[in-house]
């Protein structure tokens, strides 16, 4: 014990001392570094500056949306394990939740957020200006469809949708085979799908506006509306343990991966992918006024290392990492490996066709 | 007018005095209702600001528009949700009452067995979270809950018969939920009607429900009357039970509209949101207007007159077995049966209903996790501050008004009327309010405990304000008037006598509003960050997240904790006398 405690003192003492002579040696002026500059930050040094300032801070905050038991609470499990001396804390909650409380704390310039990371929520929070560019030197290894042109985010994990179905309540053989199917009268009542945020009902939407057209669109949501489709309002996982305890009998656009593990465990749930699948990516953001921005890049080094990104393989996720595996019992929901047609919408694209789909959900299905 | 100060000595500055004795208000009262402003105004304003202006991505005001008021009333939305929300206040007010009443005729005017235990029970079911309450509901008659499993196994059927997610699933459960407090509120109505009617009845050869009928419910009536408008109001303006059980049913009313636009809408509709809020509290001030009227009347209905009043219990003979049975059943469904549930789901790894295989799988997982996280003691840890910070705040201050009030201080009806304000705004509503005021504070407010407690301590202003009054009118003026002829000053008859005569109704307020403050979610949903997490919200976020074992570890924990708090506090009313109502 007493040795350990000399020898973490030990390394801390040379820790900060490199540090002080890298800060020496850095061209910037002899000021604290700026969060900006921080972002900036590259090269050999970087390190050692953001473990000596993370030291300092001590702790970190994550806004996301993955799910705690199953990828938020093991990943920052596993950073703390990386950086005892930091603390990571998290709050999930839906992108759109996430959002409204990055911009409300931005606005009442009392910031507790340090990372943010969700599917679709980047362009909301860059286009409020909430969040500031940064360099990894973990994004070298990702495609350049994977990080942002501008080093607003790198993407974190993909998650494609589809359709979960209660298999004690619904036989494979009946199971909707494309869009078309679930106009079949038979499903008016069994349907639910995610109210209240982009990656639910919103994208389904908008992947069929864009995969039919505006107008062909339209007719089709005007029949679907006739399902009569509960507007459930947790999240997404919520709305497939929803459907394994028979609550709703299928849900619509949920993440794929969601039903598998769980089938996986024996829940009667299947996944089923409808063409195009619809597929967005994770990504992670580094939040403007972050009152712990070393920490917090090193949080957001950790979620686009290899190392960290085996956590959310471990999950079951389907992490962005190109060196990352995915697990085997997922290549039946990942279009390029099922041979199915996928719809891959940026960030950008779904926050353009946003306010389309917003009218649609007004006009079919809000009243 | 002798015992009126002419200066509350010491606290009041001499500039301002003299103004405000101009004004006919006396200097503390002028001091305190200046203080009750700072916190009313500004909320108020931003309110009708938010619903007129177009909000900028950011979130700042950008144009002045009625657009938000000529969408509120071409959209059929809303109509439809004032329907729905009027149907879900009437369905919830008519189980209250039903159950609270034979509740509180069962235990205060017959001589049934266990009557005594009604009281303690109800007062413990007050510090359960109405989210948990609600939970524990959609737990047992959800489609996978065991009252649907139990249904399909006698009818045979192959799919759940009951779906609790809609009209009559939020009127039993929001129903249910407030049968405690109406029972609490009734009971003391019952009370006070004059036995000798009773008797006469039974004399003149009706039997027990006629004279319940005849005599009993007909002379409770202005106060059940007065109560069934209060339980409206509760229902209309109630949040959790619209958003956890009508929002998934597709039945939606105006609070959870509200909450939708600005958390579930991208970019947050605060103007939406705004437009709403107006709209919902102009309804409320109208139901206000119509339940001041109604309760202005009762006093003909009054029964406690000059002659020996003495109210008796009825001797209902072997009958009392039967509604002894009915307190049991009541209390089975009530209590029993939500807080089982809720027990049984703790020690699952996931919850499928009741079912043989569950009872293989029991672990303490839940609990392991729920104790070693440091963000479950975090939202203990600020709950028990923000209920004990919003009492403390409000009960010495309305006690301090209330006996202004009472004593006819110049001006001090002006604080009567300012500490009863907040009733006009529903809890969901405050949220909005307040969030708008702290958004725009020049430091930083937001997402801290202080702006939370802020925000409650208005909202349960009107609740101190009614326990303060009851406390202080039951202190007769002479015993102040001995102390002043005595030579005391204004300000010392105050701490040394009527503080002291005073302090089991400030004890009594001080437990209601800590239990009422602790178990909201809609006051709070909207103000508190990831730093100021406080159990009840924790518990909406959980249900939302879908960690329902979880939450219900979590649940039983602070249930726990409240039940120690509330029996503590019944004991000590018990020991001295205290009212409990």
């Amino acid at each position: 014990m007493t040795s350990r405690i000399v020898n973490r003192t030990n390394s801390r003492d040379i820790l900060s001392a490199l540090a002080i002579s890298a800060a020496l040696l850095w061209a910037a002026p002899a000021h604290a570094l700026t969060q900006a500059e921080i972002g900036d930050l590259q090269g050999p040094e970087r390190q050692k500056i953001l473990e000596d300032g993370a030291r300092k801070e001590g702790k970190v905050t994550i806004y996301s949306g993955m799910i705690v038991d199953q990828a938020l609470r093991p990943i920052t499990e596993a950073f703390m394990k990386k950086y005892p001396y930091i603390k990571a804390e998290y709050w999930r909650a839906d992108s759109n939740k996430i959002v409204q409380k990055i911009l409300a704390e931005a606005r009442a310039k009392s910031i507790v957020a340090d990372v943010a990371e969700s599917t679709s929520l980047s362009e909301p929070l860059i286009k409020a200006n909430v969040v500031l560019p940064f360099n990894s030197p973990q994004l070298e290894a990702y495609p350049a469809d994977y990080r942002d042109p501008r080093r607003f985010w790198g993407a974190t994990r993909f998650s494609y949708f589809g359709v979960a179905y209660n298999t004690n309540m619904i036989k494979a053989a009946d199971a909707p085979k494309s869009y078309e199917d679930l106009l079949d009268p038979k499903w008016k009542g069994k349907l639910a799908w995610r109210e209240g945020s982009d990656s639910g009902n919103l994208l389904f939407i908008t992947n069929i506006i864009m995969e039919m057209g505006e107008q062909k669109a339209d007719a089709y949501f005007q029949k679907l509306a006739q399902q009569k489709i509960v507007n459930f309002t947790g999240s997404a996982r919520t709305l497939v343990n929803n459907v394994m305890s028979g609550e709703y009998p299928m849900a619509l656009n949920i993440f794929l991966h969601h039903p598998v593990i769980s089938a996986q465990k024996g829940a009667p749930v299947a996944a089923l992918p409808l063409q195009p699948v619809p597929s967005l990516n994770g990504t992670v953001l580094f939040v403007k006024g972050a009152p712990n921005p070393h920490a917090a890049m090193l949080l957001i080094d950790y979620m686009l290392s290899k190392e960290g990104q085996a956590t959310l393989e471990a999950a079951d996720y389907l992490p962005a990492h190109p060196d990352a595996s995915t697990n085997a019992i997922l290549a039946s929901i990942i279009p390029k490996k099922a041979g199915l047609k996928e719809n891959f919408i940026t960030p950008q694209k779904l926050f353009d066709l946003n306010d389309k789909a917003e009218d649609a959900l007004k006009k079919y299905f809000k009243n | 007018m002798t015992m009126t100060p002419a200066a509350w000595d010491g606290s009041a500055a001499p500039a301002p005095a003299s103004a405000a004795r101009r004004f006919g208000i006396s200097p503390l009262v002028g001091i305190l209702a200046a203080l009750l402003l700072v916190f009313l105004v500004p909320p108020t304003i931003y309110l009708v600001q938010t619903s007129l202006y177009t909000t900028n991505y950011d979130g700042s005001f950008d144009q002045f528009t009625f657009r938000f008021y000529i969408e509120l009333f071409t959209n059929p939305r809303f109509f439809n949700n004032l329907v729905n929300a009027s149907i879900y206040a009437i369905g919830s007010a008519a189980v209250a009452l039903t159950l609270g009443t034979l509740q509180a005729w069962i235990v205060e005017r017959t001589n049934t067995p266990l009557r005594q235990y009604v009281f303690l029970i109800s007062i413990v079911s007050l510090g359960i979270p109405s989210v948990l309450y609600t939970v524990s509901f959609l737990l047992i008659l959800g489609k996978a809950g065991p009252i649907n499993q139990l249904l399909m196994e006698l009818t045979g059927s192959a799919t759940p018969l009951l779906n609790v997610y809609s009209m009559w699933g939020m009127v039993i459960i929001e129903g249910i939920d407030f049968a405690p407090l109406t029972f609490l509120l009734l009971s003391s109505v019952f009370r006070s009607n004059d036995a000798s009617f009773e008797e006469a009845s039974m004399m003149s050869g009706a039997g027990i429900s006629q004279t319940f009928r005849h005599i009993t419910l007909r002379l409770a009536t202005p106060g059940i009357m007065a109560l069934l408008i209060l339980i409206f109001i509760r229902a209309f303006e109630s949040f959790e039970t619209p958003a956890l059980v009508g929002r998934p049913g597709n039945v939606n009313v105006l609070t959870t509209d509200i909450y939708q636009s600005i958390q579930a809408t991208n970019p947050p509709n605060y103007g939406q949101a705004g437009a709403f809020s107006m709209a919902l509290m102009l309804i409320v001030i109208l139901l206000l207007i119509w339940y001041n009227r109604l309760s202005r009347h009762a006093e003909k209905y009054q029964t406690i007159t000059g002659k020996g009043f003495r109210p008796r219990a009825m001797d209902l003979g072997k009958w009392r077995f039967l509604t002894a049975g009915l307190l049991v059943l009541m209390f089975i469904i009530m209590i029993g049966l939500p807080v089982g549930i809720v027990i049984y789901a703790s020690f699952l790894p996931y919850y499928e209903g009741v079912t043989a295989k569950s009872l293989t799988q029991f672990t303490l997982a839940n609990y392991a996790q729920v104790f070693n996280s440091a963000s479950f003691k975090g939202a203990i840890g600020n709950t028990l501050i923000l209920g004990a910070a919003t009492a403390s705040l409000v009960c010495p201050f309305t006690a301090l008004c209330a006996w202004l009030a009472a004593r006819r201080h110049r001006g001090a009806w002006i604080l009567d009327q300012l500490a009863t304000m907040p009733l006009i705004f529903p809890a969901i509503v405050m949220g909005v309010a307040f969030l708008n005021v702290f958004l725009h504070m020049p430091f930083a407010l937001y997402g801290t405990l202080l702006s939370v407690i802020l925000a409650s301590m208005v909202r349960y202003l009107p609740y101190g304000m009614r326990y303060s009054y009851a406390g202080v009118l039951q202190v007769h003026r002479e015993l102040e008037e001995a102390s002043s002829l005595s030579g005391a000053r204004q300000s010392t008859t105050f701490l040394r006598i009527v503080v002291p005569l005073i302090t089991p109704a400030l004890i009594t307020c001080w437990l209601f509003v800590f239990l009422l403050s602790v178990k909201a979610v809609a006051a709070q949903i909207l103000l508190v960050g990831p730093r100021s997490q406080v159990i009840a919200v924790t518990l909406f976020d959980l249900w939302e997240n879908g960690q329902v074992t979880e939450l219900a570890a979590m649940g039983v924990t602070w249930m726990s904790l409240m039940t120690v708090v509330s029996t503590i506090f019944y004991l000590i009313a018990r020991r001295y006398g205290l009212s409990i109502r």
